[in-house]
């Protein structure tokens, strides 16, 4: 799975630690899901998706692994 | 209580049970009853009469330490170091697992090697078991937390 979470967060003037602080989470955490490190649970993808006023299918998409 | 509430009740309390962590300071409780135990480890000779009691009273502070350590909650604890946490048991458990079958061959292979004749085979102790998963499972939690 990848994202794009780093461009929709520029679009917002957010830095990591600042969206860490708005879904309730570190910012080493928000740095692992931007690398695609890490996949988040559905109810972080919901914060995310609140976060950003968008669909989580607009920053989450399946690669062709998935 | 009919069927469906009262597995909704034991849901909840297996769910309470995996989600029970200790606050933060227990993290320094523990470092310091791991200290502890190494202090007691050192001064046993000091004691001939009670060196056993003093070690088996050690053995037990150093587990106890090391789990208060293992089980509290993290400053930014979240999703993720929940994650990491639950990948460092299970690599503990399996590497555990492994100690515990080859380890004691390799000690009785080892002693026989060092000396002629060597010592009998035994099996590992509980503490030596307990030590080395706490040490392997605190080792990789921490190290998966660098690498995120």
């Amino acid at each position: 799975m990848k994202n794009t979470i780093k461009v929709e967060r520029a679009i917002l003037s957010l830095t990591q630690d600042d969206l860490a602080k708005k879904i309730g989470v570190s910012r080493q955490t928000i740095n692992s899901i931007e690398a695609n490190r890490y996949v988040p649970s559905t109810v972080l993808a919901l914060k995310l998706s609140e976060v950003f006023n968008k669909p989580v299918n607009d920053f989450f998409k399946l690669t062709v692994e998935d | 209580m009919n069927k469906k509430s009262l597995i909704e009740c034991e849901r909840h309390r297996i769910q309470k049970l995996i989600d029970f962590r200790l606050p933060t300071v227990f993290k320094w409780w523990g470092a310091i009853l791991v200290v502890i135990a190494f202090v007691l480890f050192f001064v046993r000779n000091q004691f001939p009469d009670s060196a056993e009691m003093i070690r088996g009273i050690g053995r037990k502070v150093f587990i106890i330490g090391l789990l208060c350590i293992s089980l509290s909650r993290d400053k930014e604890e979240d999703e993720m170091t929940i994650a990491l946490r639950a990948q460092s048991y299970a690599i503990a458990f399996i590497i555990g697992v492994l100690y515990a079958l080859i380890m004691p061959y390799v000690e009785f292979g080892v002693s026989n090697v060092v000396h002629s004749g060597g010592e009998a085979y035994k099996d590992l102790g509980d503490f030596q078991l307990l030590s080395f998963m706490f040490l392997i499972q605190l080792g990789f939690y921490y190290t998966l937390k660098r690498f995120r």
